[in-house]
């Protein structure tokens, strides 16, 4: 390497502006052999920013290479696809809008979802589901009530309108959300067999390069690298930056989309997201090791002023890129006219490999596409390897502090806190059902949806931010086991994974550290129980003010059902249900907020933990749960998550009956097992009349796995009651479930 | 020849935005007594009269702009 | 039988009514919204619930002024019957073809749920099994379900047997509870609720198996 020079103070600020580092100007003009000009500056600024080329993580995401023969296309691709037999394919993603909904939470979150659907029905599937992963703040601090507000309303407006149902989601309060909140959204798309699964590279010399969708309009310019940068309190400046959703535009785009791939006029398609035009673009020829020509002045305009750079890096939404031959063009044309859309050519696809961009017929540049897609900087951060600061015996005198708190407060005022109340104020403004496959909705710990072979796809969100507070490993394998595991308690096997790692200022150490950690944890986990990471997405610099969020790998998890028929309910269903609590204690902590900083019961501790999971060991047990959830006619189910025993008691006596508790065993059972937060332990139920049989198996079961197995109680009509210890009413407890929210 | 018209709900109609509206601006300590909230549409004609204009504006109110069932409207000159 | 369906921009219920009327064996045929349709070659017309044009300007408004809508009307006059799903209710309204209109939720959100509902009148076509009085169970998903119809209006939706369906738990700030409403004809119905999203058990209920 040359030595570096310093750069002349024009140069230092032309470098700010386009947020390029000084040894990235170095490598540029080493790569282009000369000093970038002109149009230049806002290519590489675009695809070397961190949201486009993830140049602090791609070292690390290739720690995710696990796949198996079901995935048919993963990173390299707008959204993973999994085959799932039966003529039947799924793609799907999820992707972060974190700081265009902080910035303005209605718009931000709608696009966010808009976007994530494009990625979908880009591959040419049908999108048939969204989920939400949320994070807010404290919901005292400032503007934080609008946000959950807006944000709420944005992707209800949003995903009701383009009609895909919003099946699932998690939403998490913690104050490290203050001043960055999360919103990442999933979309899952279906490929049927009679459907054509399309592709993102370009190819065919001579093909037209298509632009097709909305206009381009000023919105959103510079926005990919905005994303890559840290928050200051000038957020107010930013404002030109959010873009505008059409949902309507987007459910026209879908249609049009599939039918022209339907027809077979396409040879590649992908959609303009981050850095607009650009990044679609470059993407495509460089996939395709092809060059193409582009036209920006042909490019559809809302507004006559725009200069190429403008048109270059517009984040206008709802547009799309594609590549036909030439004899299509009229056909698509056509289909999009019936549709009132439009669509134009822009370029061609040629032999030599170069992007040339043009301008009313002045060529403005001439680039490999390489030098900006495969030839962008690779950071190997810096980074400690992970020593789990948190790991240490649990304390005894936190757990007799707990105990000194009557269960009856446990249950009671738990729903108090907004992580532990109803969720039902949010998805009640979603659409669950349209398109008439919804078997589980949001309301369900899991969601379920029909697919055409009758079989159940279930859906879950993972990963739990105080599980990350506790341990970034383990935080990392949680996010895929105790997904995974609620699908199994249900009967359905975790097929796929896809993720939206959340992470602050990767340039410091600690940051850096907790992604490493958990990168490696997911991916470990994801390897054992055979669900490939195939999608996903980094969001570093959620950091403001040199405040950073809790590290939030967020994932979402695609599982399969063999059909829809008795799918274990999440409470009780019937008198007299015996309960059992199925225990196997790899680790033992304390993490969630209603036990660790609970002001309410004056309960402060850090969080803390011992015990390692064995990722192989843990997913054979989720593994053999499913199966034998299946064949053995488990009436309710529950996995034990935040707050412990009592805590998923209390959610499971959520309706018509609650739970009755056995006093012995009441009595007798230490706190460590009732008090804290075990990986993993899940409640189970079956109807009376197969206790027998339940008996025999779960005993089987508990030999194979060194698992323990407690009979606990019985469902009962209308209150939750252990005698000699607590009686509260089951509708009391509904009440207070939903009262949660009254704050908003 | 530019035009605005102003749609607004019938009084006879509650009006959900208007009455939520009004609640938060009083929350806030707003002096009012009410607030109602419709839509404002502009339109640019190729009209030369006004009399014309005011025809042509009015079947488009009648065919879409406006649902005289919950809505009344008013329609001003812009730009004289 | 052959089925109707008409399809706008926008519209999102297409094909669960389309499975729901393949469900009953009946044949479903598309009608485009730039097109009219010979009269004579459906037997019914089902116009889906969705977003048709985005729900901009009012609900329902802008499709209800389009090409497909005007062989509706001449279907419906010969008496023909015509069912309007929860923004096909709204299209069905904005045309003129129902009585009254659909605003705002009172509460202003958009609102998905699983409503109770009462059986007002019985309509001889849509829903012919149904007796009066008969409780019903299906989903509901809207922003601006609450039906409105000035005080005339009202007496003569009483006056002639009009009102198809209340609801038991107002969820919207409805008009007296209701849900659904036929023309005086009774040939014409609509309702917010989706039978549609109702056929299975798997689903949640199966109470929409009563409407065709």
């Amino acid at each position: 390497m040359k030595t570096e020079k310093t750069l002349s103070p024009e140069l230092q600020k032309k470098c700010q502006r386009y947020r390029i580092s000084s040894s990235e100007y170095h490598k540029i003009s080493d790569l282009l052999g000369h000093e970038p000009q002109g149009i230049e500056w806002a290519l590489f600024s675009a695809l070397w920013s961190e949201h486009c080329s993830y140049k602090s993580s791609k070292i690390h995401l290739r720690k995710f290479a696990y796949k198996n023969l079901s995935v048919l296309e993963s990173e390299g691709e707008n959204a993973g696809v999994v085959d799932l037999g039966f003529g039947e394919k799924i793609a799907f993603k999820m992707e972060s809008h974190n700081h265009p909904s902080f910035i303005e939470p209605f718009q931000g979150a709608a696009t966010g979802v808009g976007g994530i659907l494009r990625d979908i029905f880009t591959m040419g599937a049908r999108p048939i589901a969204l989920a939400d992963y949320l994070c807010f703040g404290d919901i005292e601090a400032p503007r934080m009530k609008s946000l959950v507000q807006g944000v709420v309303s944005g992707i209800s407006s949003y995903g009701n309108c383009v009609g895909v149902p919003t099946v699932t989601g998690q939403t998490v309060f913690h104050s490290s959300y203050n001043n960055n909140i999360l919103v990442n959204a999933m979309a899952v798309g279906l490929i049927t067999e009679d459907m054509k699964m399309a592709r993102s590279k370009a190819s065919g010399v001579g093909n037209w390069v298509v632009y097709v969708g909305a206009r381009t309009g000023k919105d959103g310019v510079h926005g990919a690298s905005m994303a890559s940068e840290s928050f200051d309190s000038n957020n107010e400046a930013k404002k030109p930056n959010v873009q505008i959703g059409d949902p309507f535009f987007e459910k026209l785009l879908i249609e049009s989309c599939l039918e022209i791939l339907d027809q077979d006029l396409v040879v590649a398609m992908q959609d303009m997201g981050a850095a607009g035009l650009t990044s679609s673009s470059f993407e495509m020829a460089s996939k395709g090791q092809v060059g193409i020509t582009l036209h920006l002045d042909q490019v559809p305009m809302r507004d006559s002023t725009m200069t190429p750079e403008e048109i270059l890096l517009s984040e206008s939404q709802e547009r799309m890129l594609l590549i036909c031959k030439p004899e299509n063009f009229d056909k698509i044309q056509k289909v999009f006219a019936k549709w009132d859309l439009e669509a134009q050519k822009v370029g061609e696809v040629k032999s030599e490999r170069t992007v040339d961009i043009f301008w009313k017929n002045e060529k403005l540049v001439s680039i490999d596409p390489d030098l900006l897609v495969e030839n962008a900087p690779r950071y190997d951060r810096e980074f400690q390897k992970w020593n789990s600061p948190n790991k240490t015996n649990l304390k005894a005198s936190t757990l007799s502090d707990l105990s000194k708190n009557h269960p009856l407060d446990f249950i009671t005022k738990a729903p108090q806190s907004m992580n532990f109340c109803s969720r039902e104020w949010i998805y009640k403004q979603y659409d669950q059902r349209v398109g008439a496959r919804t078997c589980k909705d949001a309301k369900s710990s899991v969601a379920f949806l029909q697919l055409p072979s009758n079989r159940g796809l279930s859906i879950t969100l993972g990963c739990r931010p105080s599980v990350m507070r506790m341990d970034a490993f383990i935080g990392g394998q949680d996010s895929v086991f105790f997904p995974a595991l609620q699908m199994a308690v249900k009967g359905a096997q975790a097929v796929a994974v896809t993720d939206c790692l959340n992470f602050g200022n990767p340039e410091k150490i600690n940051i850096m550290s907790e992604f490493v950690a958990s990168v490696e944890g997911i991916a470990e986990a994801a390897k054992a129980i055979d669900a490939p990471v195939i999608s996903g997405n980094v969001s570093f610099y959620n950091e403001t003010q040199n405040q950073n969020i809790t590290s939030t790998p967020a994932t979402g998890v695609v599982g399969l059902r063999k059909d829809l028929e008795n799918i274990p309910a999440d409470q009780f269903t019937t008198q007299g249900q015996v309960v059992y609590w199925l225990r196997a204690p790899w680790v033992i902590g304390l993490h969630s907020e209603l036990l660790t900083e609970n002001k309410q019961m004056n309960i402060e501790a850090k969080p803390h933990f011992e015990g390692r999971l064995d990722s192989e060991v843990v997913a054979a047990w989720i593994r053999d749960l499913s199966l034998f959830v299946n064949e053995n006619d488990i009436a309710v189910s529950k996995v034990v998550g935040d707050g412990g025993l009592f805590e998923s008691l209390r959610r499971m006596s959520l309706g018509d009956f609650g739970f009755h508790g056995h006093q012995k065993f009441f009595e007798t059972v230490n706190f460590e097992k009732i008090y804290s937060e075990t990986f993993y332990e899940v409640i189970l139920a079956v109807d009376i009349s197969k206790q027998f049989d339940f008996q025999k198996s779960i005993e089987e079961f508990c030999q194979r796995h060194q698992s323990q197995v407690y009979e606990i109680g019985w469902a009962q009509e209308g209150k939750f009651e252990i005698p000699g210890l607590m009686e509260v009413k089951t509708e009391e407890l509904i009440e207070r479930h939903q009262k949660g929210w009254g704050v908003l | 020849m530019k035009w605005g018209i102003r749609i607004m709900p019938r009084e006879v109609l509650l009006d959900s935005q208007g009455r939520a509206v009004e609640g938060l601006l009083k929350q806030n300590h707003f002096q009012l007594s009410t607030c109602r909230v419709g839509r404002y549409i502009e339109l640019d004609l190729q009209e030369t009269t006004e009399e014309n204009a005011k025809i042509e504006i009015k079947k488009m109110l009648d065919f879409a702009l406006y649902n005289p069932l919950i809505e009344t409207y008013t329609i001003e000159r812009l730009n004289l | 039988m052959k089925i109707g369906i008409t399809r706008f921009p926008g519209t999102n219920c297409d094909y669960d009514v389309e499975k729901m009327v393949q469900h009953f064996s009946h044949t479903p045929v598309w009608l485009w919204h730039q097109d009219k349709f010979d009269i004579q070659s459906v037997d019914a017309v089902i116009i889906p619930g969705g977003f048709s044009y985005g729900d901009y300007l009012r609900c329902g408004a802008l499709a209800s002024r389009s090409p497909v809508m005007s062989s509706v009307r001449e279907f419906a006059e010969k008496g023909k019957p015509v069912l309007g799903i929860c923004n096909g209710f709204q299209i069905l309204c904005e045309s003129g073809l129902l009585p009254g209109a659909l605003t705002r939720n009172e509460g202003l959100k958009f609102i998905d749920d699983w409503s109770s509902l009462e059986v007002d009148n019985p309509n001889s076509f849509f829903g012919s099994r149904l007796q009066k009085g008969q409780t019903l169970n299906l989903p509901i998903a809207h922003g601006e379900g609450r039906y409105w119809i000035p005080a005339e209006g009202l007496k003569k939706l009483h006056d002639h047997q009009q009102i198809w369906l209340k609801y038991k738990k107002n969820p919207n700030g409805s008009m007296n509870d209701i849900a659904g409403v036929m023309n005086e004809k009774k040939n014409v119905v609509g309702l917010m609720p989706h039978p549609e999203r109702a056929l299975a058990l798997w689903m949640g209920g199966q109470d929409g198996m009563e409407f065709l």
